[in-house]
């Protein structure tokens, strides 16, 4: 085995704690990645071989642990539980990502399907897994393109059945989750001024639209386009951050939109 | 055979030299001789042939041909330049002129008897010409050394002229074609004379511009071209190609310099003379501007702010006079009458274009941007398209003054209107605001002559296209088939006489869709008319089985006999003021409360009615108390007291403000009428731009309104939200089409 060097030391330290394998192991998954974490684990989670075999009866017990008395389905209770054993607060942001891998159809609720096959895509089997798996998760919300998946997932989750948009209360919430993780600076401005002149639901487009500019445009919103496809709200709030003086206006921005 | 002996140098250059000095005299005047003869002539070209075509060492053609040069060397500094050098300005031309002519002569002279030079030596080396030589000669020793001081003394004249004094005009012609022949006219006097040009009518104008009117001023800039002009074409004393670089910098001076200021002068400018109607000089601002680049945009835009602020004058005159009535008088200024005097601004505005503008597309634009501009303003809060409404239901209702016009004059009139109508944007809340006057003419019978009614809906159709006017023509061919069915009705009735409920009814029957849509009434008829409804439904049901009746007693009218104590009149009123006053056959004294519970007409409407009836003109109840607005604990009584000296009286029941609805519609059609346009676009282009989308819907949308750009963005939001549309994955600012 050559020697490694102090960083590839500590990032080989570090993917063992988060996964759980053993050094052999890790050390082929981290060089098949060429030293980037993050590769490292998708390679280590995506071969077969080398992932945890999650026995299916194991999973089915711990599906009866935290099923609902009545109903086949993980509910409220169930979940609390399981943040319990998670020693996770059910408000915690990884939970949305867990229900991001079940593909969970709604908020505080999980099918057995759902529950199951994300568990399995997990690599998880056992409470002790599980409990091994929450950094990674939590890792992940650090992707670019996982976040932004995760995102978009949590519009149809946190909906309410059946509608087409998000309750203006519900999308708040998540969204002051979502960005304390990513930091956007606007991110308070945006529910004031959503409660102060909006006050309706929030539709899909302009959710993940949020993400979109939360992204490209920089803080003093030098380079946003008035005459961009941006949704209206959007353009609304760039109108109310400008009228309360909390951005300037730049000399060229147009500020009339009629054309 | 006598052999020639060849010439001696001496020899030859000595007769040579003879031949010179008599030249010289004949110049200086010194001699009687005008020329030399043919003789003399013959033997100085022969002494140079010969002398050229002799062998070596008698062969002289360099010689020969420096001491051409020589000649006029000699000759220029010694006679010529003194007699140039002390003198000025008009003398100093003249005498420049006679050593000019002078030395033109001496240049054919010499030229031709050193021609056989020409022939073969000064080819062969391709050396200057003679001519040249002799030119070179006097513009380098006589020419450039005077040539500041006559360009000067030249511009000095013209200067004198302009300024109205006497000049020679040949010396001034001749000196000038000195420079023309030399080939120095543009450099050394061109460029002069236009830079004086420039600085002498720099001055002019603004003298000119601080004294005269701008009448005046165009009349001294037009004078002056002319001068300009005569001083190349005419007097000739100009070579032509300066004119127009000459005229050029006159017009620059004169008319660009100060062009805005001229043009929009408060006491004289353009606007001033529009209004004094001052046609010859607006027709010579025309003419003057023509000529200059972008000369016509400048006037133009004068005159589109001239008859911008005249629009917004009349609005400003309207609008007073409408806020200086009391709310009640029944004579108040109609906002309406704005768009007579629009149609009377557009006449004499366009007159303007026509004539003195010579229907110039340049102004024709001016006065379209103009009307676009105030045609589309609010008019004391009321908009443009409502008014252009109401001055059509007024020029097409009965006693609105068109019986009085001849058919001619009314279709004049539509023609104008429909012109106007096209400076506005919002045309489809017009056709919305016509409807429901059109259909309230129609309905109460109010429209005076049914072929001035459709010549109008002929025009907007030819203008705007059959789809704009396709339900008020469907609302006219309704009449006419109500009127057949009122008909058979009656005629059914008359056969049927079982059926008859013994009251009148006449019926109009409407198609939905094509009429403005009226509410659907909750209206407790009284039993005489519940009885001719029913007759009614039942014939049309058996006539027409799949069609459904809904009534709209809001539109209907009654006629009723109020049986007062001093005599029965007859009362002309709505529905709705009949089936009230018909509830006073059963009681005394009714409650508002009373009243809307057994009409059930709702809150407002029910207030209308009983403010018709008792609180103006003719009270048919008395009202307790006799306050001159309805409130809840009203109570009513029939008023046995009522009476007028007529028999028969129409009671009116005023309409309700239908703006507010009718913008309301109007913008909902608007919506879908986007959503329609972004469908259509986005599936025939698949893929779309954001900004191209907009455009594009805006344009499709340009003949019947303009879609504010943030309502598009909305709609497409709205679209995106139907999967009608997605956003691009690719590119943040485009859309894709979902089939």
């Amino acid at each position: 085995m050559h020697k490694l060097g102090r960083g590839q030391r500590d990032k080989l330290q570090q993917f063992i704690t988060i996964t759980g394998a053993s050094d052999k192991v890790a050390l082929q998954a981290l060089k098949a990645s060429d030293w980037h974490l993050e590769g490292a684990f998708d390679v280590f989670y995506s071969q077969p071989q080398l992932k945890t075999v999650a026995d299916s009866r194991h999973l089915e017990k711990l599906y009866n642990r935290y099923k609902d008395q009545y109903v086949d389905m993980i509910l409220a209770d169930g979940i609390t539980l399981l943040c319990n054993d998670l020693q996770v607060d059910p408000q915690d942001i990884v939970m949305l990502v867990l229900s991001w891998h079940m593909k969970a159809g709604t908020m505080c609720e999980f099918s057995k399907q759902e529950f199951i096959s994300g568990l399995q895509s997990l690599g998880i089997d056992s409470l002790e897994k599980f409990r091994e798996r929450i950094p990674y998760m939590r890792s992940e919300l650090t992707d670019e393109q996982k976040f932004r998946e995760i995102y978009n997932f949590a519009f149809g989750w946190a909906k309410e059945k059946g509608q087409k948009s998000l309750a203006l209360d519900t999308a708040i919430g998540m969204w002051q989750l979502l960005f304390a993780e990513k930091q956007w600076p606007l991110v308070d401005h945006w529910c004031q001024f959503l409660q102060a002149r909006h006050n309706k639901a929030i539709s899909r487009d302009t959710w993940s639209q949020l993400l979109e500019f939360a992204k490209t445009v920089d803080g003093n919103l030098s380079n946003y386009d008035s005459e961009g496809a941006w949704p209206y709200l959007i353009d609304d709030f760039v109108e109310y951050l400008q009228e309360n003086g909390i951005i300037r206006k730049s000399e060229d921005a147009d500020s009339s939109l009629k054309l | 055979m006598v052999i020639k002996e060849p010439i001696q140098w001496e020899q030859g250059w000595g007769l040579m030299q003879e031949a010179i000095t008599k030249l010289k005299n004949i110049l200086e005047g010194l001699t009687d001789e005008k020329s030399f003869t043919s003789e003399e002539y013959m033997n100085q070209y022969t002494t140079i042939y010969d002398m050229c075509t002799q062998k070596l060492p008698c062969e002289f053609n360099k010689e020969l041909y420096d001491k051409y040069k020589e000649i006029f060397d000699e000759y220029l500094n010694s006679s010529v330049w003194p007699s140039l050098r002390d003198k000025h300005h008009e003398f100093l031309l003249r005498e420049l002129l006679r050593r000019w002519n002078s030395h033109k002569v001496m240049t054919r002279w010499l030229s031709r008897f050193f021609r056989y030079l020409e022939c073969y030596y000064i080819e062969r080396r391709t050396l200057p010409s003679l001519n040249t030589v002799a030119l070179s000669c006097f513009r380098d020793l006589t020419f450039d050394k005077v040539k500041a001081m006559a360009t000067d003394a030249i511009i000095s004249l013209i200067h004198k002229e302009r300024e109205g004094e006497q000049i020679d005009p040949s010396l001034l012609k001749n000196v000038v074609h000195i420079y023309v022949e030399i080939g120095v006219y543009e450099q050394d006097f061109e460029v002069a004379m236009i830079a004086d040009a420039s600085t002498y009518y720099a001055r002019k104008a603004t003298n000119w511009i601080e004294v005269d009117s701008f009448a005046d001023y165009m009349l001294k800039a037009e004078e002056s071209l002319k001068r300009e002009r005569y001083r190349v074409r005419e007097a000739g004393y100009l070579h032509s190609s300066t004119e127009n670089k000459l005229v050029e910098t006159v017009q620059h001076e004169l008319l660009v310099t100060h062009a805005t200021r001229l043009l929009e002068n408060d006491n004289s400018g353009c606007g001033v003379l529009l209004r004094d109607d001052k046609v010859e000089d607006l027709s010579r601002i025309y003419r003057l501007y023509h000529e200059i680049p972008k000369g016509l945009e400048l006037v133009a835009n004068t005159f589109k702010k001239h008859v911008t602020s005249e629009g917004a004058r009349l609005i400003q005159q309207v609008e007073e006079a409408s806020n200086s009535q009391t709310i009640n008088s029944s004579s108040g200024v109609q906002e309406h009458s704005i768009v007579s005097k629009f149609i009377e601004l557009h006449d004499r505005f366009m007159a303007y274009v026509k004539g003195c503008f010579m229907n110039n597309n340049i102004f024709h634009k001016a006065l379209k941007e103009a009307f676009e501009v105030f045609c589309n303003k609010n008019v004391a809060g009321i908009p443009s398209v409502e008014l252009v409404a109401a001055f059509c239901d007024n020029m097409l209702k009965k006693g609105g003054g068109s019986e009085k016009l001849s058919d001619e004059a009314i279709d004049e009139t539509q023609e104008k209107v429909v012109y106007l109508l096209v400076y506005n944007t919002d045309k489809d809340l017009f056709a919305e605001f016509y409807r429901k006057k059109l259909a309230r003419r129609l309905l109460s019978d109010r429209s005076a002559n049914e072929d001035h009614e459709k010549s109008f809906l002929c025009k907007l159709k030819r203008q705007f296209g059959g789809h704009y006017t396709s339900k008020m023509e469907g609302m006219m061919t309704d009449l006419v088939i109500a009127k057949d069915c009122q008909r058979s009705y009656e005629q059914y009735l008359h056969i049927n006489q079982h059926v008859n409920p013994g009251i009148d009814l006449s019926v109009t029957v409407l198609t939905t869709g094509t009429w403005p849509s009226y509410k659907s009434c909750s209206l407790n008829l009284p039993s005489e008319m519940v009885k001719c409804v029913e007759a009614f439904n039942e014939y049309y049901t058996s006539k027409a089985k799949h069609k459904k009746l809904s009534w709209a007693f809001s539109m209907g009218a009654c006629n009723i006999h109020g049986k007062f104590q001093k005599k029965t009149i007859e009362l002309i009123v709505s529905t709705y003021q009949a089936a009230t006053l018909l509830l006073f056959n059963n009681a005394d004294k009714l409650s508002f409360l009373e009243i809307k519970t057994q009409l059930g007409l709702d809150y407002e409407d029910l207030v209308r009615v009983l403010h018709s009836l008792s609180c103006v003109k003719y009270k048919i109840l008395c009202k307790e108390p006799n306050t001159k607005t309805i409130s809840q604990n009203d109570i009513f009584e029939f008023n046995s007291g009522f009476t007028d000296r007529v028999r028969r009286i129409k009671v009116p029941l005023p309409p309700i403000d239908e703006r507010k609805k009718v913008v309301k519609d109007v913008d909902k059609d608007r919506k879908y009428a986007i959503d329609a346009a972004i469908v259509r676009i986005m599936k025939s282009r698949k893929t779309l731009g954001h900004q191209q989308l907009v455009l594009e819907c805006i344009e499709m949308m340009s003949c019947m309104f303009k879609p504010d750009v943030k309502v598009i963005k909305k709609r497409i939001e709205n679209l995106i939200g139907q999967d009608y549309l997605e956003r691009d994955p690719n590119d943040a600012n485009a859309y894709r089409y979902l089939a």
